[in-house]
This record gives C-alpha cells, sequence and structure tokens, in this order.
C-alpha cells in the first residue's frame, strides 16, 4: 500500500509571464477530475494563481509502477490548456515524495512566493484545497498534507519574523506613520490628488482606523467620486492648506510639476495645530512636496524613494527570517513522513496496543496506591486483569482495520481514522481545525467524557 | 550572616544582573533574557521595599530618615516605583534600560553612605520631610523616567528623519508620541512636585535662619533646574511645544539633578545636604 506523492508546477522563478497565462487553470475542478479519469492516480489536487500552477497527486505505487506519472500529468495539463508539451516540460519543476512535501510546506509558508513573506498564497492554498474536498479528489493522504501545511504556515508566521514588516511602498507608509503616531484611531489623514498607490496607502490607513480622511483634487468632482468610495469628505484643492490643521497624515499624489505644499505653509500651520506631529507622504514625481519640510521640528516626510528604502530593507530582514522558517518546514517534513510511514496497518496495531497498555498501567498504578499495600498475587490478577480487558476491547476493532485492509481503497481512510480517534500520533488539535465544528454553546466548555473523570473512591455508588 | 547584611547584597546583585540582562537582551533582541531580567528586577524591587521598611523600624524612626543610606535608598526605590507604573500603563517596557542602572546607582550609593548622616532638623521629620523630600524624590523619579523616553525619542527622531531605516527597532518599541507624552506628563507633575520640595526647602531656612537663600551650592543648582524646569513647563502648556526640544531640556534638567544630587552631595562641602564624610 506504498504511495508516491508528484507535485508538478511552474512558478514566477520557472516561467515568465506568457507560460504562466498560458498553462493557467481556469477550471481547476474539471482538471482534477479529468485527471482522476485519465492517469492512474488516487488524489488530486491542483492550485493556479497569476503567479504559479501546483498540480499534486498521490497514486498507488503498484498501480502507477508501469506508467511515468509526472510525463502522464503533463501531457493532460498541456491537453487541458490546448497548449504544446515541450515549453510546459521546459518551465516547470518535478517533486516527487518528501520533496513535494517540503515544496508544499514552503509554497504555504510564503516562502517561494514573490514577496516572501505575503499572506495571499495561505488563502489561496485553503480556497484550492476546499474545492478538492467539494470534487471528492482530496483523500486521506492530501487532507493530511493540506492540512498540516496550513498549521507549518501558522507556524512559520508566529515562531519567525517572516511577516513581521512592510514590503510595498503603501504600507510600509502606515508602518512609519504608526512609529510616529503610534495608535492611528484618533487620527484625520488627507489624500491630496489620485493614483494607485496613494489610494492604496489611504486604505491602509483607513483599514488601520483612521478617524477621518479628507480627498483633495484640482477636479472636485474626482474628489467627490473617490470620497463616496472610501467613506471619507471631499475638500476644494484651494482649501487645502488651511485644513492641514486638521491634519495628521498627508498623502500626496498630484501630477503638478512644481510643488503644492512649502515649508513655509507648514510653518505657519504648525503654529495653529500647537506643533503637533504631522507625517507626509510624497508618492508624486516630480515630488509635491518641498523637500525643506523635513526639516521643521515635528514635521516628517518620506518621498517615493525613501519609502522604496524601507522596503528593501524590510525584504532583507524577511530573508534572513527565511532560514528559520526552513528549518521549521524540515521539521514538519519529517513529522508528515512518520505518520506517511504509519498508514500502513502493523504500525497502527502496535500503537494502538501500546496506548492501551500505557493507559492501562497508569490506571492500576492509581487503583493500587488507592487500595494501599497488595500483595504479589493480587497485583499480578490486577495486572492480568486490566491488559486483558484493554486487548480485548481493542479486538474488534483491529479485526475491522485488518478487514477494510482486504478491500479496495478503504484501509488508509479507516486506518487515519483510527489514528486521529485514539490520537496516536499525539497532534495538538487547533480550535479552528474543523471551520464547520457545531458551537458548544456560549460557554464553549472544554471537550470532555466521563470515562475521563476519576472514580470518587468516597462515593457510595 | 544576618538577613540585614544579605539583604543589600542581593539587591544589588539582582539589579546588576538584571541591568546587565536587560541590555544584552535589548542588544541581541531576545524577549526571553529581558523577561529574565525584569524578573529579576521585580524581585530586587521587593527585596529593596524590605531594606527600606527594615531601615524604618528601628527605634527612632525620625533619625532613620536623616540617614544618607535611607534617602538615597529611597530615591532608588522611587524610579523603580515610577518605571513600574509607566511600563503597566504606556507599556514603556525599554525604560527598564534607565530605571534599573540608576536604581542600581543610588542603591549602591546608598549603602556607601552608611554611618552619614545630613543635619536634617527635627521639624524637617513627619510632614515636613515628605514635603521637602518626598516630593523632590519624586519629581527626580519622574525625571529619570523622561529623561530615558527622551534619549529614546531623540534617537527614533533621528532614524526617521534621516531616514536611516528602522531596522534596528523592535517590533514593540513604542512610537515617538508615545515618548512625547511621558515628557508631557512629567512637566506636568514633575514641576509642581519640585516647586512644592524647593519651597518647602525655602521655608524651612526662612523659620529657622530668617533667610530664604544662600550662596550654597546646592541652592544655586536647585534654582538653576528650578528655572529650567519652569522653561520646560511654560513650552509645553503654554506655547504647546513638542517633540525633540522639550526632550533635550528634560535630558539636561534630568542631568544637572543628578550633579546635585551625587556630585555636590559626595562632593562639594554644603550646608544641609551634604554626605561628604
Amino acid at each position: 500500500m506504498h504511495k508516491n506523492i508528484l507535485l508538478i508546477g511552474l512558478n514566477h522563478r520557472s516561467a515568465g509571464v506568457d507560460v504562466r497565462e498560458k498553462y493557467a487553470l481556469t477550471n481547476v475542478a474539471d482538471f482534477e477530475k479529468s485527471l482522476l479519469s485519465a492517469c492512474p492516480v488516487s488524489e488530486v489536487m491542483a492550485l493556479s494563481t497569476c503567479n504559479r500552477v501546483e498540480i499534486l497527486v498521490v497514486a498507488d505505487t503498484a498501480k502507477s509502477a508501469d506508467v511515468d506519472l509526472a510525463e502522464a500529468v503533463l501531457s493532460h495539463w498541456a491537453g487541458t490548456c490546448s497548449g504544446p508539451l515541450d515549453p510546459l516540460r521546459a518551465h516547470t519543476y518535478c517533486h516527487k515524495g518528501l520533496e513535494a512535501v517540503t515544496h508544499l510546506f514552503c509554497v504555504a509558508a510564503s516562502l517561494d512566493s514573490m514577496v516572501m513573506g505575503e499572506p495571499q498564497i495561505l488563502g489561496q492554498l485553503k480556497t484550492s484545497y476546499r474545492k478538492a474536498v467539494e470534487t471528492g479528489s482530496a483523500r486521506v493522504i492530501i487532507n493530511r498534507l493540506l492540512h498540516k501545511s496550513f498549521s507549518v504556515a501558522k507556524r512559520v508566521r508566529t515562531e519567525t519574523a517572516i511577516a513581521s514588516s512592510a514590503v510595498s511602498i503603501s504600507y510600509a507608509a502606515v508602518e512609519l506613520a504608526k512609529k510616529i503616531f503610534g495608535e492611528l484611531s484618533g487620527k484625520t489623514a488627507l489624500l491630496v490628488g489620485a493614483g494607485e498607490m496613494a489610494e492604496l496607502a489611504a486604505t491602509h490607513l483607513l483599514a488601520s482606523g483612521i478617524k477621518k480622511l479628507y480627498i483633495c483634487n484640482r477636479t472636485f468632482a474626482r474628489a467627490q467620486e473617490l470620497a463616496k468610495t472610501m467613506h471619507g469628505e471631499a475638500i476644494f484643492f484651494e482649501d487645502m492648506v488651511e485644513r492641514l490643521r486638521d491634519v495628521d497624515i498627508v498623502i500626496s499624489s498630484t501630477g503638478s510639476p512644481t510643488a503644492i505644499i512649502r515649508a513655509r505653509d507648514i510653518r505657519e500651520v504648525l503654529k495653529k495645530r500647537r506643533n503637533r506631529a504631522m507625517f507626509f507622504i510624497d508618492i508624486a514625481v516630480p515630488r509635491d512636496i518641498d523637500p525643506d519640510v523635513n526639516g521643521l521640528d515635528n514635521v516628517y516626510l518620506y518621498d517615493i524613494d525613501d519609502l522604496k528604502e524601507v522596503v528593501e530593507e524590510n525584504m532583507s530582514t524577511r530573508q534572513g527570517e527565511a532560514v528559520k522558517a526552513r528549518a521549521i518546514v524540515d521539521i514538519e517534513t519529517g513529522a508528515f513522513a512518520t505518520w506517511l510511514k504509519s498508514l500502513a496497518l502493523q504500525p497502527t496495531i502496535t500503537d494502538l496496543l501500546g496506548r492501551a497498555e500505557e493507559v492501562a498501567s497508569r490506571e492500576l498504578a492509581k487503583t493500587i496506591k488507592r487500595l494501599g499495600p497488595v500483595d504479589d498475587e493480587t497485583r499480578a490478577a490486577l495486572e492480568v486483569l486490566v491488559s486483558s480487558v484493554s486487548r480485548k476491547l481493542l479486538h474488534e476493532p483491529i479485526c475491522f482495520l485488518k478487514r477494510r485492509t482486504r478491500e479496495e481503497g478503504t484501509a488508509e481512510r479507516f486506518i487515519d481514522m483510527t489514528r486521529r480517534i485514539f490520537n496516536l500520533d499525539a497532534d495538538p488539535v487547533n480550535a479552528d481545525a474543523h471551520l464547520d465544528r457545531r458551537s458548544l454553546g456560549d460557554g464553549d466548555e472544554e471537550l470532555d467524557c466521563e470515562c475521563c473523570r476519576d472514580a470518587d473512591p468516597e462515593s457510595p455508588e | 550572616m544576618a538577613l540585614s547584611d544579605l539583604l543589600p547584597m542581593l539587591v544589588i546583585a539582582l539589579y546588576f544582573l538584571g541591568t546587565v540582562l536587560f541590555v544584552v537582551g535589548s542588544a541581541l533582541r531576545q524577549e526571553l533574557l529581558k523577561k529574565i531580567a525584569l524578573g529579576f528586577a521585580t524581585l530586587g524591587f521587593a527585596l529593596h521595599s524590605v531594606d527600606l521598611a527594615q531601615l524604618l523600624t528601628v527605634a527612632d524612626p525620625a533619625l532613620a530618615l536623616t540617614t544618607g543610606r535611607f534617602l538615597f535608598c529611597l530615591l532608588g526605590w522611587g524610579i523603580l516605583v515610577f518605571f513600574l507604573l509607566l511600563w503597566w500603563r504606556l507599556k514603556l517596557k525599554f525604560l527598564a534600560v534607565v530605571a534599573m542602572p540608576l536604581a542600581l546607582m543610588f542603591y549602591v550609593a546608598s549603602n556607601a553612605t552608611v554611618g552619614v548622616n545630613t543635619k536634617l532638623p527635627p521639624m524637617l521629620t513627619g510632614l515636613f520631610f515628605f514635603l521637602h523630600v518626598g516630593t523632590l524624590f519624586c519629581s527626580m523619579a519622574l525625571l529619570a523616567m523622561a529623561f530615558g523616553a527622551g534619549l529614546a525619542f531623540m534617537h527614533l527622531e533621528k532614524r526617521i528623519k534621516t531616514k536611516a531605516g528602522l531596522k534596528t527597532f523592535q517590533k514593540d518599541m513604542p512610537s515617538l508620541d508615545t515618548f512625547d507624552r511621558v515628557n508631557h506628563f512629567v512637566s506636568l507633575c514633575g514641576f509642581p512636585l519640585y516647586t512644592l520640595g524647593l519651597a518647602s526647602g525655602y521655608v524651612w531656612a526662612w523659620l529657622s535662619a530668617r533667610r530664604v537663600f544662600s550662596l550654597d551650592p546646592k541652592e544655586v543648582v536647585a534654582l538653576v533646574v528650578l528655572i529650567l524646569y519652569a522653561n520646560l513647563f511654560h513650552q509645553r502648556l503654554a506655547l504647546g511645544r513638542r517633540g525633540r526640544k522639550p526632550a533635550v531640556m528634560v535630558i539636561v534638567v534630568f542631568l544637572l539633578s543628578v550633579v546635585s544630587m551625587i556630585g555636590i552631595n559626595f562632593l562639594v562641602p554644603t550646608t544641609f545636604h551634604g554626605f561628604k564624610p
């Protein structure tokens, strides 16, 4: 019952945008279904985004022994995209076994992304997995592998600083604003002009909870239009300097050939606002804000080049954190390999009996402690009793599993289920492990069962 | 060895370890080291409190108030009290880097002044003691915190202004606004306390010697500090000055206070404040 795990894909490093757009999978669900019927594979999951396509397949070793699985998947992929096979072969990578597992963990943890540490890839992977579950193409191995990859991504995020610093211009501006003002909740911002990056920075500021956003444009109608979409207030361009008195953060991105905000204006504004700090973000080229503004006390000015430097610095920090993240990925790959081996029946039976023995001895020790001194004969009789109860209790489940191994394709599911029911892999269960889990009620009490509680020896019953 | 002999050594060791570990932890960005350092500091603070209480449990507590050991011990303790308050209210954990060495320095100074008594007049005990020494020490402890916040403000502001990058700053480092709030709080509370402390001293001088001011070095420096402090208070509250200039002023005021407390008390002969053996 050995399994082949294979991952074939292309990404922003292996292929240019022309190849990526040609071989992007527009209907992933149909592709998974057709691959299941066309190739000797038992499980499939495909992920297709603008930067990558990853096709993960699992096949029985015996069934796929005579087939070049990688070639078969590539041919099917090329056929689905109506493209030639050779260019696809030239731009794809193929990982087998634990290499495929490591690669998937790296993708989930955003170590393989164009912007390392970006969070979107995990969401895309979760969506693809959900689709594969709905299609029925994800079964025991892919289920486990994907759940594990989500937990690896979470671990990497919490244990390393891979996602801690801003790597986009607009987000870097918001991070800087936080270094100046701390909480942005009571602050006011002004967006001067319109430009994609400036609007994005304003959106980030809104998401950080700023109190009010003013929008100013030479064309008042455009300002009103933007104000409507961003829930801000449009102001006339002529009133801008006067309004600066109430504004803490200014994002400017106009097409003006000369500076529209000068140092002498700001000097007056500062007096009126009793020297409260101001942060200017100048994304325009040529610049909208007089560079001398940065020389004033309590005023901070960053232009596009300054922000780029911040982003580059943060990128280098992330590269350093990637080393730590890869170490986590290696450890988790090892854990997955152990689980994969345990999918054979015999290790599971051994683990089950071992667990039963452990529980039996622990409970016996408690009982003997409660009873006080007992003679050797009684002790031996009690040992036989608990051992026999635990083994007999497991007899039927073990027979059931043995019967399933004689059937086609069901053994792994039941073996995996058994391992999870008895928690043989000692996996921690996250609160959000199953999003569709029914709520336990208002209190969300801890899961507990009567058999876990020790019987009260003083109780009359 | 008796507990009273062991206690100062334990407090010094804990403050020293706390200081070193916090500085190393900050340099290496090791949160665990900083947590251990703060644990040492908290334990040291608890023992420091016991030591302080022990000093007051002598036969004549009023006499204990005049000892150099008690006074310096109290100042070090006060600095840590304000640090713990700011840590709790404003999450200014990094101020430990200033509070711990200062607490250590004043605690060591307190033990160096064993057997040395000030010429504190009897009427300065009790309520008057707290009006003069208590208020001045509180004001100085506040200044110590503003000193740390001021240095951090200037460093962070310089990096932001010169676009030198923020890589060396930790994620939990407070913002410029938070540092400035410490300065504001210290100006608002510290100046009235300092004024009250000084005024009570002058009242006593007038009551006892029918004079308010002499050219005693301690009094001269205290007056200079008061003028600078008053200027800071005015700049902040009346003119709304913020940021770098108040930060620089508070650093100067604090350094002058330290000069007055350590330099003049130990090295220069003064009328009432000398610890010079």
